[in-house]
């Protein structure tokens, strides 16, 4: 197989923004997005319940999310078919191949990284964090946030992984989106459908553009941990 | 003078070891005093356990009302009695930040605050200091800012665990000057530490803990 050729029509590709390549990108980026502002907050707060609250069933819930951690995310795409397709309990939201079930898809992957990684920042910040807050008159919420805020470079490469896990995600994305053109392709699974066409250049254009992504994310992260490393 | 504080039967134990059984102390308004005892005694616990951060058996009274400790400290004397760590933790983000901290926690309306902040840095004799991440800070300019941090928000008691501990002898002259500036603004404060500078410093009281019980 000659691997130049198409190499070579992939950066001519990616240059020339074509728009079926851009369409993908694009999708891939703002439904990443969208799906990591909703999950964030709520993943944040239960993150923290967990780590810093005792309460029944406390440790059943964190062995939940560990395991939905390691949860292929194929099956979270057909966990979620099975509810959005015509005749499942969500049918009615008309959601099935629409960008709507990826961000969805998208929502339940990112959700465990985000709780993990905060039951770890919440969990390794200092203690006297939260007691300085309270002796100079916090109440409880307000030493919270304040923990939370002092930890925030932890917290941020929770987002930042969440990101980086879903934007390259291909499992869920094809079993929810369809690969609808224009409407639900994204990276990944244009990588996939065109390569199995056998147009390589599309697939190599966005795959690069899949690992400048990485080791975007990577650079982030590894700045984060750099400054979390000041504490 | 009015009596602040009063200590009557107040224990601590871990599991069935006790650590000091307290019959009585007496704190009075204003003033300020010096807490001893070789290390292990407990000087920290009992600080700690003022401050509403640590349970303990018993109560205290202050002023009027008769306060029991942690899970059951009232909300209300978290604002009138302030801890101040051994390693004091400065807040990352700003000095200025730090200051305000406690003031916004009480409503202080922006100006007011900022004025008062500004004040506090100056007090710390941190004016210059402003741009150095608060992490930054050499120990003994962290202990002056926690300080100046806890003093800005008039709490009627203030707890300073072994404020001199670890400084080096500028770092030590200077906590104590401020220590001393503490004394003669008439705030009620208690030290606990081994520094014999602190304990001579004139007009102080002194408690010594030492084998489970308060001399
Ligand atoms: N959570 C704990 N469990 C068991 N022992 C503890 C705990 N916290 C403190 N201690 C013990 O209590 C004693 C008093 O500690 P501390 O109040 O720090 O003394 P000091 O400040 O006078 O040096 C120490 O011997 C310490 O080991
Ligand atoms: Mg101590």
């Amino acid at each position: 197989m000659n691997l130049l050729e198409p190499t070579r029509r992939a950066f001519e590709l990616l240059l020339q923004g074509d728009p079926r390549l851009l369409e993908a990108i694009w999708l891939s980026f703002w439904t990443s997005v969208v799906a990591i502002a909703l999950i964030t907050p709520p993943s944040i707060a239960l993150g923290f319940l967990l780590a810093k609250r005792q309460f029944p069933g406390q440790r059943a819930v964190v062995v939940l999310v560990q395991a939905l951690l390691s949860f292929p995310t194929v099956v979270i795409g057909l966990l979620i078919y099975l509810l959005v397709s015509r005749r499942g309990p969500l049918g009615f939201m008309e959601l099935l191949f629409t960008p709507g079930a990826i961000i969805a898809g998208y929502m339940v992957i990112a959700f465990p990284i985000l709780v993990v990684f905060t039951i770890a920042a919440v969990q390794g910040a200092d203690p006297r964090i939260y007691e300085t807050a309270r002796c100079l008159g916090a109440s409880r919420w307000q030493g919270s946030v304040t923990t939370l805020w002092e930890v925030r470079f932890g917290i941020g490469a929770a987002v930042v992984n969440g990101f980086g896990r879903v934007v390259s995600e291909v499992g869920c994305a094809i079993m929810i989106g369809g690969n609808i053109e224009g409407l639900t392709r994204n990276i990944p699974t244009a990588i996939a459908l065109e390569t199995s066409k056998g147009d390589f250049s599309q697939g190599i254009a966005l795959g690069m553009v899949l690992m400048a992504v990485a080791l975007g994310v990577n650079v982030v992260l590894a700045m984060l941990q750099g400054k979390g490393g000041l504490r | 003078m009015s009596v602040l504080v009063e200590l009557g039967g107040v224990r601590k134990s871990f599991g069935a070891r006790m650590l000091f059984d307290i019959a009585h102390l007496g704190i009075e308004e204003g003033r300020s005093y010096v807490l001893t005892g070789p290390n292990g005694s407990g000087k920290t616990t009992l600080l700690r356990m003022l401050a509403g951060l640590e349970p303990g058996e018993g109560s205290f009274r202050f002023r009027d009302s008769l306060v029991r400790f942690a899970p059951h400290y009232p909300e209300r004397l978290q604002r009138m009695i302030a801890y101040v760590h051994q390693h004091p933790y400065l807040f990352h983000t700003s000095l200025r930040h730090n200051m305000e901290y406690g003031l916004k926690c009480r409503g202080v309306a922006t100006k007011e605050r900022r004025r008062r902040a500004e004040e506090a840095i100056a007090w710390a004799g941190l004016a210059e200091r402003q741009v150095t991440p608060p992490e930054s800070l050499s120990g003994g300019e962290k202990q002056r800012a926690a300080l100046a941090r806890v003093r800005a928000l008039q709490p009627d008691l203030i707890l300073l665990d072994e404020p001199t501990s670890n400084l080096d002898k500028e770092g030590r002259a200077q906590t104590l000057a401020l220590l001393a500036q503490l004394r003669d603004e008439r705030r009620t404060v208690i030290v606990a530490c081994h520094d014999q500078e602190i304990i001579s410093l004139a007009g102080i009281g002194r408690f010594h803990l030492d084998d489970g019980r308060m001399q």
